[in-house]
């Protein structure tokens, strides 16, 4: 076999590493496209929504007169990682008074252990941040919370401020829209929405959901 | 020794240390293009093993499922890695061989980014990669780098700006910003690629210097063993 190939074979040779480079460079576009789509994609929110004014049959504690902020996680669910860092960075931004809960969400017949991960114990480390376990989901539920990474903010007066994520897409640190409505609604009072997407994975398996899960 | 037993010795030296030149060259490419093929499987690797550490399974409920992070560091690193590993083999030395590496490493940073959940220090990737593909000694391959950083900012900018600059409304302008510091990295390496080239010309240079002095006595020293003989 000649060391460099004759003409003929290079330019057929060319021709075929020239069609491999287009097909891979369109998979490459597509799969990063769908890359993107997929953590671009938000937990569907519940029609109506968290009640508008704290629940007094809630089981989190609320101290009257202080706005309090309620974020939901699934224990397990990698994706929280990034809006529990958004979580500390929030706090940080927050000149004026708040108390901070997350609710992990337990649900019913998991082993004992099952909700002691990493995440919990990042946003036990919180400063400022009280952790209680939502046996069931229940307080999930009645905060109509569906994915992991849900927050609830009520202001000082009881009322429901606001209602959403805390992250740009799905497990994906860096400013948002949840994150800057919370600053400006505690400050100021006013933002442009009282909502975000949510990001993250479901908090019901999709049986108990009775409809198709957020992952 | 007349002027024209000179210059074709002159010549014959330049013709020397031309080919030497380019064999040097393409060496290096060849030696770098390997060098990428297995860093490629590193990264392949290791995005993989990131995927399975941070976020192995999506979650709903009890019930668990593989995480699309995992599928897309195995799906989209096997076709970043894929390539230039195949081209670095079946190609080496090829000059689009070189430029489809620049290309694929600059998406690995991408793809580390997404898979780090937008960590701002995994954007140290990008630099380190253009340090590495400076080791071409080729500049128009930083070119092709500083495009795709370039091009993927600007396409992600307009779509989804937080996941890159960190800020949900940032100015059109933004990705000019960022591409400006790998513009930065990028000139003074190009300065270095260009400097090595000129040693590596300057010493096969030298090496055919020597060569053609060497082969001189060599031929002196026969004529004289056959006179002698």
């Amino acid at each position: 076999m000649p060391d460099v190939p004759d003409a003929a074979e290079s330019t057929r040779g060319n021709r075929l590493a020239a069609a491999a480079l287009v097909v891979w460079a369109v998979a490459v576009v597509a799969a990063f496209g769908m890359l993107g789509r997929y953590k671009a994609t938000a937990a569907t929110q519940v029609p109506d929504g968290p009640p508008l004014v704290w629940p007094e049959e809630s089981a989190l504690p609320r101290t009257p007169g202080r706005p309090t902020l309620v974020l939901f996680v699934h224990p397990h669910c990698g994706c929280t990682q990034a809006t529990v860092t958004e979580l500390g960075r929030l706090l940080g931004r927050v000149r004026g008074p708040l108390d901070a809960r997350v609710a992990v969400v337990r649900p019913e017949g998991v082993p004992d252990g099952w909700d002691e991960t990493a995440l919990v114990g990042r946003a036990e480390s919180i400063p400022g941040v009280a952790v209680f376990r939502d046996a069931g989901g229940a307080e999930a539920a009645r905060f109509a919370g569906n994915a992991s990474g849900f927050t609830v903010v009520y202001g000082a007066d009881g009322r429901r401020l606001f209602a959403g994520g805390l992250t740009s897409a799905r497990g994906h640190e860096g400013e948002s829209f949840g994150g800057r409505r919370i600053v400006s609604l505690l400050e100021t009072g006013v933002a442009d929405r009282g909502d975000a997407p949510t990001f993250g994975c479901a908090l019901a398996s999709t049986a108990a959901a009775g409809e198709e899960g957020t992952e | 020794m007349s002027d024209a037993t000179t210059e074709a010795a002159v010549q014959a030296i330049v013709e020397r240390a031309d080919r030497r030149f380019q064999r040097s060259r393409r060496d290096l490419w060849v030696s770098m293009d390997r060098l990428f093929a297995a860093l490629m499987a590193g990264q392949w690797v290791f995005g993989l093993v990131l995927a399975l550490t941070v976020s192995p399974w999506a979650w709903a409920g009890t019930e668990r499922s593989v995480n699309p992070h995992v599928l897309a560091a195995l799906g989209i690193g096997t076709l970043l890695s894929g390539m230039p590993i195949a081209l670095a083999f079946l190609r080496p030395g090829w000059v689009v061989t070189r430029h489809v590496i620049a290309v694929a490493q600059m998406l690995w940073s991408a793809l580390l980014v997404h898979l780090t959940g937008g960590r701002i220090e995994t954007h140290f990737h990008v630099f380190g990669s253009l340090g590495f593909l400076a080791g071409y000694r080729d500049w128009p391959v930083l070119l092709t780098a500083t495009l795709v950083v370039a091009v993927e900012h600007f396409v992600r900018g307009l779509v989804w700006p937080e996941s890159i600059y960190g800020i949900v409304n940032p100015e059109w302008w933004r990705f000019l910003e960022h591409a400006f510091w790998v513009v930065f990295a990028v000139s003074f390496l190009t300065v270095l690629c260009r400097r090595g080239v000129r040693e590596m010309r300057t010493l096969e240079e030298r090496g055919a210097e020597l060569e053609a002095l060497a082969e001189s006595e060599w031929r002196k020293s026969s004529v004289v063993t056959r006179a002698a003989s």
